[in-house]
């Protein structure tokens, strides 16, 4: 029962922290540009007032153009439940492994682009045909870092996998060093970030996943925001429990809980502001270039693989 | 000098057309051939243009049924290569027959004049193919503003209309279509690519949608107001604007302006350089999409924005010409302001210039992008660092000097063959462009520092209190975005008769349709940023 309330409590809290994870990245790139930034918090504000307008759908649009906002929160809501965020495991855990969860991305992924063709406005379509270029670039690299990992702990199951790591001793196997490489570009590209897509562009031309949610406002550009935000804490999870994942609690006491949790916090804001870093010191590339970036990861995995092999 | 330029043209031109051209008028650094038949308007140009080596720097129609009977339109021509001189090619178009010949076919920079002009005054420019409203989006038929029995005040209803869009088709090859109302905070204007997959195969553009008259409306004005709305044909460029208003007016008045107030032009001339440059440097950092270099280069042009308010009061320079001089005075507790702030920002931009230049990201974003091939720049007769980016030896500061830039262009023969080295090295990308702002940044910064020993001979001549009527004269100036020209005609009582003006954002926005020709979309809002035109600047 603790168990199951644990594991609810878990996925409410990668909800619910969130916008906060997006608020940091913000705040980050913003000092670095010397300026104040806004708040933390503003992320939160920004949904709320969202929820609050009214919204403009285009009479051009289709049944997908309305549910796609549904369909990305509830997907990435799910994912959010399969993951073993302060606890080692997560009592859901059974019910889907590492591979869902990439479905789960996936499905949303699959519902923006469907939606942002369905407006038939013409940024729609340039986004959507980017999107679907880097999601074809990206998709063998995860998996490719998935089966390090896998192969590496014996499963794709996220619970068997952290419980696996948080007991192994500090990087006992060369290949997941090359693995965290291949995942951290990987983060970036799935999470829309720099150098792949500028975040906060106002240059329709230039854009990928804003292209996409264009033609959003009011409560539907709050679940596609909200779950854009899911999504990179999930991504940001799952490379700190994978690779780093001490300090994490493998039982249910209060105090194991209370560690685990203030230690995922603490290296979750540094990765996140390890991120805005790494965004504000490198210019977007050009689009025709990132297929080099992906390819980085790529063979970065492959070594890891080959590397697994012949030890 | 300028003298025996001129009478060498003379010479040249009635050598060549005598029996077609009725007579000739000087006026300073002009020279003026009247034609006797308009349809010996291609022919002439086409010498003049091709023959003499000069460059269509406008095409002025005004409207003098009341004195002449017709329409008049002036070609004017500048050499741009240190002789100060510039050709007027003038004819009259009989107010029966209401069309002209049109010389775009020899001269491509003057599609868009003769399409001005059909669209302000309803002159038909025979031989173009393209007759398309330019700036009148929506207009009635038969309205044409510029007519004298047009009224300032009149409501026009505008009608829907058809605006044909060059159609490119085949396989896979999709239309976008961008504005006219964008996501940034810019102006309006329409974009049309045609592209396949991500490339580009042909963008047309559509400008005009702020279009505010300021031709029209000065003629209703006082000489004074007209100053004031020269200042604000692009809240950029104020004194680039008003010092090329004011030139005109003197030139007419026969006014010759203290050379301390001269100097004062020049400084707050090369401020207005400097901010705008370094904001553009910022804009390119941004559009590349690197947000922390332009944080750092729009902290220096904001510094640099509130030296020009602690010395002139404005930030935007506003205010500081008047006829005859200047308006406002550098102090010496300015002038130590001024030094200060100049040798702080330029501290800093080395540094800020040295890291970008080191970010490979950013380099590589910008080398081959937006290339400009020259030939084409020529034709379209572009002006400013996008001329100058791509290997066009133009500068109206050099080649027609004015305020006191006379006394900046002394070069030793090495320094001029190794700028002409310099010049034929830029390739016209986006990195040319950027590291041509950087040189003139620093070139600035030099003149200014020069300019600060100022004379001490009054700020201003008063013109006289009743100037000539009918006489007209060309005023001119190098904005950070290239050569400005306007054109004054005086009417009776003090009055404007006619103000022709031309930014260089009307003869630099035809190019972006083919610098991006073998770039991808995305590369597009770079490509832009990096040609800095002003949409205000061309919609007057």
């Amino acid at each position: 029962m603790a168990e199951i309330l644990v594991g609810i409590i878990q996925g409410l809290v990668i909800i619910l922290l969130s916008p906060l994870i997006t608020g940091i990245m913000r705040k980050t790139k913003a000092r670095t540009q010397k300026r104040m930034g806004a708040r933390l918090l503003q992320p939160y504000y920004d949904i709320l007032k969202l929820i609050k307008k009214d919204e403009v759908i285009s009479d051009q649009s289709s049944w997908i153009f309305r549910i796609c906002p549904w369909v990305n929160f509830v997907a990435l809501a799910a994912a959010a439940f399969f993951i073993p965020l302060f606890l080692t495991y997560s009592p859901f855990g059974l019910a889907g492994d590492l591979l869902l969860v990439i479905g789960l991305f996936a499905l949303a992924r699959f519902f923006t682009m469907l939606a942002s063709l369905d407006v038939a406005s013409s940024f729609g379509g340039l986004g959507s045909s980017r999107e679907m270029m880097y999601s074809a670039l990206l998709e063998p690299a995860l998996f490719l870092t998935i089966f390090i990992v896998a192969l590496t702990y014996g499963g794709t199951n996220l619970s068997t996998l952290v419980t696996e790591v948080s007991s192994a001793t500090l990087l006992p196997h060369p290949q997941l060093i090359f693995a965290a490489i291949a995942m951290f570009v990987l983060v970036l590209g799935e999470t829309g970030r720099l150098p792949f897509d500028n975040p906060s562009t106002h240059l329709e031309l230039t854009m990928v996943h804003e292209a996409m949610i264009l033609e959003y406002s009011g409560k539907s550009l709050a679940l596609i925001e909200w779950s854009q935000a899911i999504k990179l804490l999930i991504l940001l999870v799952l490379v700190v429990n994978i690779f780093v994942p001490w300090g994490i609690s493998s039982s249910i006491t209060i105090p194991a809980l209370g560690i685990g949790f203030v230690s995922l916090f603490a290296k979750i804001s540094i990765l996140a502001i390890f991120i805005a870093y790494f965004e504000s010191s490198i210019a977007k590339w050009r689009l025709f270039r990132i297929p080099d970036l992906v390819a980085v990861a790529i063979a970065s995995s492959m070594i890891g693989i080959i590397l697994y092999y012949i030890k | 000098m300028t003298i025996i330029y001129l009478e060498k043209y003379k010479k040249e031109v009635i050598e060549k057309f005598g029996d077609k051209i009725n007579r000739t008028e000087e006026n300073n650094n002009e020279i003026h051939f009247i034609l006797r038949n308009i349809n010996d308007i291609p022919l002439i140009c086409d010498y003049v243009c091709n023959s003499l080596g000069t460059r269509l720097t406008t095409i002025i129609c005004t409207d003098e049924r009341k004195i002449r009977n017709g329409f008049v339109i002036r070609y004017v021509f500048g050499k741009e290569n240190r002789e100060d001189v510039f050709i007027f090619v003038t004819a009259l178009v009989n107010q029966d027959k209401l069309s002209f010949p049109s010389i775009a076919l020899q001269i491509p920079a003057a599609f868009l004049y003769e399409r001005e002009i059909k669209d302000m005054f309803g002159l038909i420019p025979v031989g173009n193919p393209d007759t398309r409203p330019l700036a009148l989006h929506n207009w009635p038929e038969n309205t044409f503003p510029l007519r004298k029995e047009f009224d300032l005040n009149t409501k026009e209803t505008r009608q829907e209309k058809q605006y044909s869009f060059l159609k490119v088709e085949g396989e896979g090859i999709c239309e976008i279509p961008v504005g006219p109302i964008h996501a940034g905070i810019i102006e309006p204007g329409h974009f049309r690519f045609s592209i396949l997959g991500e490339n580009i195969i042909n963008l047309e553009t559509r400008l005009g949608y702020t279009h505010k008259g300021i031709e029209k409306l000065a003629e209703s004005m006082k000489l004074e107001d007209a100053l004031l709305l020269s200042e604000r044909i692009a809240g950029d460029e104020s004194v680039a604007n008003s010092t090329a208003y004011c030139q005109a007016i003197e030139k007419i008045a026969r006014t010759k302006i203290p050379k301390r107030a001269e100097n004062i032009r020049t400084i707050f001339g090369e401020l207005e350089r400097l901010y705008n440059h370094i904001g553009t440097l910022a804009g390119i950092s941004t559009d590349a999409g690197f947000p922390f270099g332009a944080a750092r280069l729009n902290i220096l042009k904001e510094r640099l924005m509130q030296l020009n308010e602690s010395s002139s009061g404005s930030r935007l320079l506003f205010g500081v010409n008047r006829i005859g001089g200047v308006r406002c005075d550098i102090s010496d507790e300015n002038r130590k302001v001024i030094i200060n702030t100049l040798d702080r920002v330029s501290h800093d931009f080395e540094k800020v210039i040295a890291f970008l230049k080191a970010k490979s990201s950013l380099m590589d974003r910008l080398k081959d992008t937006g290339k400009i091939q020259r030939k084409i720049a020529q034709e379209l007769g572009v002006v400013g660092v996008i001329a100058r980016s791509s290997g066009i030896d133009i500068d109206t500061r050099r080649d027609h000097p004015y305020a006191s830039y006379f006394s900046h262009n002394h070069r030793t023969p090495q320094q001029l063959a190794e700028e002409q080295i310099e010049m034929e090295k830029r390739s016209g990308d986006v990195l040319a462009r950027f590291e041509l702002r950087v040189k003139e940044v620093r070139n600035s910064m030099t003149i200014i520092e020069e300019s600060l020993n100022l004379a001490s001979d009054g700020m201003f001549t008063n013109p006289p209190e009743l100037i000539m009527p009918y006489g007209s004269a060309l005023g001119y100036s190098e904005s950070h975005r290239g050569q400005t020209i306007h054109w004054i005609m005086m009417g009776e009582n003090n009055s404007i008769f006619r103000y022709k003006i031309r930014t260089a954002s009307f003869c630099n926005w035809p190019m972006i349709e083919h610098a991006i020709l073998n770039d991808i979309v995305p590369d597009f809002p770079l490509v832009n940023k990096s040609l800095d035109l002003s949409y205000t600047g061309n919609d007057l």
